[in-house]
């Protein structure tokens, strides 16, 4: 059993190494990074308590948002995905990702108090 | 079986008679007094000098220096001025032996007044100037001019000042018309809860309007259709008003009052008791002053007493007696009669003269009496009524010699009894209480005494019982009877006799909390809202720290893939677009510590504005560049 999934892992981690373009390497490790802020915010907050909560809100929130558009710009630049956006190009991808980053910052940053 | 008949007929009678209109409001002998000082006020023009004249001589009193106020007259006096000569006229009549010299000029002009297109006012003065000098008018005209006069202007004031004219003209005159304006006027006056009856104009033309309509009906010796409860409530409205605004506002209260109480058809009759309506042995007479509404006293009037009864039963004490006159006030003895003490309904009737109005009057008359005590007995029984009761009698106003002891085992108790001092009659007074007073601590506890079904007043004290009223404190009490009602002229206060009292488990004379009611209360501090408990400052610090730590891992993840800024053009575009990025985040940072929301968006719009105009050219730059 175990060993299923450790071959099972360990051809997956082959696989992303070889064909993933570049590109979608730098915004996956941008992806790591947001999630393991997220994570440890959330383990701040666990062990020594909420007390400035709409502060823990905000920054959650903006680790959240950041990455669920993170993923958004990925979907849109991956090459293999090129039949389903057609119309977008990935500047305007990225100009979307731009923007919508602008209206998460001032939400978070109108919360964080 | 006939007096059952007779009964059912009394009672059935007294239930459907409805009760007539009583004046709640009339003119004392104080506000006439006041009336006439307004009115003799020095006059400074003819206007005031008519209304001081005239008005004075409505309350039947003359001028005093009547020469004096006849040359002010004719001295003031303008023989061009309808309104002058009006004023000169009426005033010279009420004054004796004053006559005002009348040229033919004059004549002329107040007959030419006398016409359609002259106002109701002027005519009104033309007529009665004319009727005052003794100048001949032709009535018909006038009544014609009045009558078109009414017709254009409809108003309260017009058609009183016709009625008044219409009074000073011949009685072969056609008035016909005029007198039915009474009717209608009368159907134009605000009743106000059944109390008041005015014109929405004032009290000035509502008095007028009383004094216009008994003269008009005085004239041509025809009732006029006021009834009785209306005329009550034009005396309300006209006499609720005690101090008058104005010389003219005097002068209207007082001609109404001079009509209502010397015309021919309605005299309203005012009844007030002399004094309290209260009667006892010292003062068995019931006195009432009946006068009209000018508080002259109505002699030929014979005052009546219906029927008295208490209020309570129904049951008459008296039935159909007559009031004395004696010097101007009727009075009946009442005592003679022996009424019990208490409260009594008096239905008097006032009947002389058939003009009459407001004749049948309710009083509710007091009869008060003495309170003697009888058998006052101080006892102290004891509980398990092993020993038997010793009983002193004590007579009032003395004090018991010895004092009473009274503890755990025993009651004390006293029992007396109330009698009217000359009828022997037992009394249930409204206030009978039982004082005791401790000396020393001034502690005072009041006990209600109740009769019992004979009427014997019993008070039972047990010291276990009511040692809480006492606050457990033992000593000497003073023990005092008080006795109160509205009807005993003489209240008892009387310290009976001094009860040595025992408490058991009596606390340590604690000092004696006076009721602290008044005294200042603990200051309250208030509390803030403790903040909450912040984690130490290193936890913060290391935590912090920890959580930058994943972008030190993002740099080093982006060196090991290769991520550069090779393809980094200096294009002017793409470095505005890279400052404007740069100053949105720094704004982000400056709207977190210092602006709000408004400024934000102001400067985010202008900022944001050219980022996004930079940032499009520079992506459509990259586009290009790709697709070639």
């Amino acid at each position: 059993m175990s060993n299923s999934v450790i071959s099972v892992i360990s051809r997956f981690l082959e696989e992303y190494a070889s064909s993933t373009p570049n590109k979608l390497k730098v915004i996956d490790a941008y992806l790591l990074y947001i999630m393991m802020t997220g994570a440890l915010q959330f383990l701040y907050c666990l062990l020594v308590g909420t007390f400035p909560f709409n502060s823990f809100l905000s920054g959650f929130i903006s680790c959240v948002g950041s990455f669920i558009l993170a993923v958004c710009l990925r979907i849109q630049i991956n090459p293999q995905n090129k039949g389903e956006f057609l119309s977008i190009s990935p500047e305007r991808a990225f100009a979307d990702f731009q923007f919508a980053h602008t209206v998460l910052h001032l939400v978070v940053i109108n919360f964080i108090g | 079986m006939a007096h059952l008949c007779l009964f059912s007929l009394l009672v059935l009678s007294m239930v459907l008679k409805t009760q007539a209109l009583t004046p709640t409001h009339h003119l004392t002998t104080t506000d006439v007094a006041r009336l006439q000082a307004v009115l003799s006020q020095p006059f400074t023009d003819l206007k005031s000098a008519y209304y001081s004249v005239v008005g004075l001589s409505k309350l039947g009193i003359l001028v005093a220096d009547a020469d004096e106020t006849c040359q002010f007259i004719k001295s003031n006096l303008d023989p061009s001025s309808v309104e002058s000569l009006f004023y000169a006229a009426e005033a010279s009549q009420a004054l004796s032996g004053c006559e005002i010299p009348v040229s033919n000029d004059t004549r002329d002009l107040l007959l030419a007044t006398v016409s359609e297109d002259s106002t109701a006012s002027q005519i009104h003065q033309s007529v009665s100037a004319l009727s005052s000098l003794g100048l001949p008018l032709a009535s018909q005209e006038v009544v014609s001019a009045l009558k078109a006069r009414i017709s254009k202007e409809d108003n309260v004031l017009t058609i009183i000042l016709a009625l008044q004219t219409a009074s000073r003209l011949s009685q072969q005159a056609e008035l016909g018309d005029i007198l039915e304006e009474i009717e209608d006027l009368a159907a134009r006056l605000d009743d106000l809860s059944g109390v008041y009856l005015q014109f929405e104009e004032g009290l000035e033309a509502t008095a007028l309007f009383v004094s216009a309509a008994y003269a008009l009906s005085d004239h041509v010796d025809m009732e006029p259709p006021l009834k009785e409860d209306q005329v009550i409530q034009l005396v309300n409205s006209i006499f609720s008003k005690k101090s008058w605004d104005s010389l003219s506002e005097a002068f209207s209260v007082a001609s109404a009052a001079e009509s209502l109480s010397n015309n021919r058809f309605h005299v309203p009759v005012i009844v007030s008791a002399q004094g309290p309506a209260a009667i006892s042995h010292s003062q068995p007479f019931l006195r009432l002053q009946v006068t009209d509404v000018l508080c002259q006293p109505l002699s030929s009037a014979s005052v009546l007493v219906e029927s008295a009864s208490t209020s309570t039963s129904k049951s008459a004490i008296l039935s159909q007696a007559p009031f004395t006159l004696r010097e101007e006030v009727f009075e009946l003895n009442f005592m003679a009669s022996q009424p019990a003490s208490g409260y009594y309904q008096f239905s008097v009737a006032i009947a002389g003269d058939s003009r009459f109005v407001a004749n049948h009057v309710e009083l509710k008359v007091k009869v008060s009496t003495r309170v003697a005590i009888n058998n006052m007995d101080l006892s102290v029984v004891d509980k398990d009524q092993s020993i038997g009761p010793k009983t002193t009698r004590v007579e009032y106003p003395t004090k018991a010699k010895a004092s009473f002891m009274a503890d755990s085992h025993q009651n004390f108790a006293m029992t007396f009894q109330l009698v009217d001092e000359t009828t022997g009659v037992e009394l249930t007074p409204h206030q009978t209480f039982v004082r005791l007073h401790n000396q020393k601590t001034g502690q005072e506890v009041v006990f209600v005494a109740e009769p019992d079904s004979k009427n014997l007043y019993k008070f039972e004290l047990d010291t276990t019982e009511r040692k809480t009223e006492f606050d457990s404190i033992s000593g000497t009490y003073a023990l005092y009877l008080m006795m109160g009602d509205a009807t005993l002229e003489n209240p008892i206060l009387w310290n009976v006799a001094d009860v040595v009292l025992k408490f058991l488990d009596e606390e340590t004379p604690s000092t004696i909390q006076a009721k602290t009611l008044y005294t200042p209360k603990p200051e309250i501090q208030h509390l803030f809202r403790e903040p909450e408990k912040k984690p130490p400052t290193v936890v913060s610090n290391a935590f912090t720290a920890l959580v930058l730590s994943p972008f030190l891992l993002l740099l080093i993840l982006w060196f090991k893939l290769g991520a550069n800024i090779s393809n980094f053009t200096l294009s002017p575009c793409t470095i505005l677009f890279h400052i404007g990025h740069a100053a949105m985040l720094g704004l982000m940072y400056v709207y977190w510590t210092h602006l709000n929301m408004f400024q934000t968006m102001k400067y985010l719009a202008i900022i944001g504005s050219l980022t996004f105009l930079a940032g499009n050219r520079m992506l459509a730059q990259k586009a290009v560049k790709r697709t070639k």
